[in-house]
């Protein structure tokens, strides 16, 4: 069964840290360009970012998710440029149609933050293991029941698609049209869809009885299956982070 | 039998291992959508559905708990973890209250949602995206505003609204369906009072 997650198996550097240090790392590249409020830093940030995605061996992993995204950013671009309220310097003119400095300064501020924040994210998604994210989080005080949920999405999901795909494929032997005009379409998206919710629903029961029978709702403390994992430099690293931060935030407001 | 309060948040462990069902039950729901070439995105029909059979505090967990898994596969869906959150809790209400109870109200609280959804998403279409939803046709919609209007804000808001109030819509009228074809022993299973704790 294909796994839903995006999380890259391999050995580096960047996959020995823990996923807190990884998850400060995130709100550290949100954050510093929304307190220095400058390009240069923007730029600095999506670039240690790729870097850091590089040295993971991870980058080809981003192709699909960075054209997505650019995807909706060049529109973005096309947008702001031509139709900006505030647009007032012409910067060059295609046809009939000028292309405005202001739009796109401010379509550049978009595509910086998005890409700022897609790569910062994307260092802890490709290089973490859902699961070992969710035991570290319940090892900081989450609830393990939540924790649990959350597991069990990536097992249920794959679990779904394999009935669906079956059950589409009975649906198309029984005749069912599932291609040709919007109305045919529309009209099979029920009969594929029940099925599959209706056979989930009645599997949680069993589900819920299974979890109950083994002490799913019991209050003794949990133990874990897997030793927590730190890397020497991590608690360093998180400091300097920090630090960074603060600093940025102290230089912002005496600067 | 005594009615516990829909904002318990002792939770059934059948109400728990719903969670990972509505999230499964959205993340077919968009596929299919896909398979099916349909205009709209049809994504939060698990999250609705878990609102209705556990209440609003399961439809706000479904839908946070949606957007971070959706996270792992696209980034950008974190952000709008809130909307999710603010469509289980809003659905949630609405069914405990009645207000979902027939195919004419049901209609009413899909617009509702819908509107709630807009209102929701649109400061974080400006945040993140400038105001566009990257939805071709509500993307068309915003540069014509922009380019007639000076209002961003506007623009925005009713390229998130022509997009998201008909796909609410629907997919409170398609949950409602579902639900209404649920045998009556699984909508029991949820239900949080404490006669029934134990099951069978």
């Amino acid at each position: 069964m294909k796994s839903i997650s995006l999380y890259v198996d391999k050995e580096s550097f960047i996959h020995d840290f823990d996923p807190i240090t990884k998850l400060l790392y995130i709100l550290f590249a949100l954050f510093l360009p929304l307190i220095l409020l400058s390009f240069t830093v923007s730029f600095i940030s999506v670039g240690v970012s790729i870097v850091l995605l590089m040295a993971a061996g991870v980058i080809r992993k981003t192709i699909p998710v960075f054209s997505f995204v650019f995807l909706v950013l060049i529109t973005v671009v096309i947008i702001q440029g031509l139709f900006r309220p505030e647009n007032e310097t012409i910067l060059f003119q295609i046809g009939p149609l000028a292309m405005y400095k202001e739009g796109l300064l401010y379509a550049l501020t978009i595509t910086l933050r998005v890409m700022n924040i897609v790569s910062a994210f994307l260092i802890l998604v490709l290089t973490t293991k859902p699961s070992d994210l969710v035991e570290t989080l319940v090892r900081k005080g989450m609830s393990p029941r939540i924790g649990y949920v959350i597991v069990s999405v990536f097992q249920i999901i794959p679990e779904m698609m394999a009935s669906m795909s079956t059950i589409t494929d009975a649906q198309r032997a029984r005749g069912m049209e599932t291609e040709g005009k919007l109305s045919v379409r529309m009209k099979a998206f029920l009969p594929l869809l029940g099925p599959v919710i209706l056979g989930a629903l009645i599997n949680t029961k069993e589900r819920a009885l299974a979890l109950e029978v083994r002490g799913f709702n019991s209050h003794v403390p949990k133990t874990y299956l897997y030793e927590e994992k730190t890397h020497a430099l991590s608690k360093w690293v998180q400091a300097i982070l920090l630090l960074l931060l603060v600093g940025a935030g102290v230089w912002r407001i005496f600067g | 039998m005594k009615k516990q309060s829909m904002w318990s948040l002792r939770l059934s462990t059948a109400a728990l291992v719903l969670i990972p069902v509505a999230v499964g039950v959205n993340y077919i729901g968009k596929l299919l959508a896909q398979l099916l070439k349909l205009p709209l995105w049809l994504d939060s029909i698990g999250t609705v559905l878990a609102a209705m059979l556990g209440g609003p505090v399961v439809g706000a967990l479904a839908g946070a708990i949606n957007n971070i898994i959706y996270g792992f596969t696209d980034p950008i869906s974190f952000v709008y973890a809130i909307t999710s959150v603010a469509i289980g809790l809003v659905v949630g209400i609405l069914f405990f209250k009645g207000y979902i109870s027939s195919w004419g109200k049901a209609i009413v609280a899909g617009l509702i949602i819908g509107l709630v959804a807009t209102v929701v998403s649109t400061p974080l279409n400006i945040g993140f995206w400038g105001g566009q939803t990257g939805n071709v046709w509500g993307d068309a919609l915003f540069a014509y505003i922009l380019a007639n209007t000076d209002s961003t804000w506007l623009a925005s808001l009713l390229d998130e609204l022509v997009v998201d109030v008909p796909d609410k819509l629907l997919v409170v009228l398609i949950s409602f369906g579902i639900f209404k074809g649920l045998p009556r022993n699984v909508v029991q299973l949820y239900k949080n009072n404490e006669k029934i704790e134990t099951l069978d």
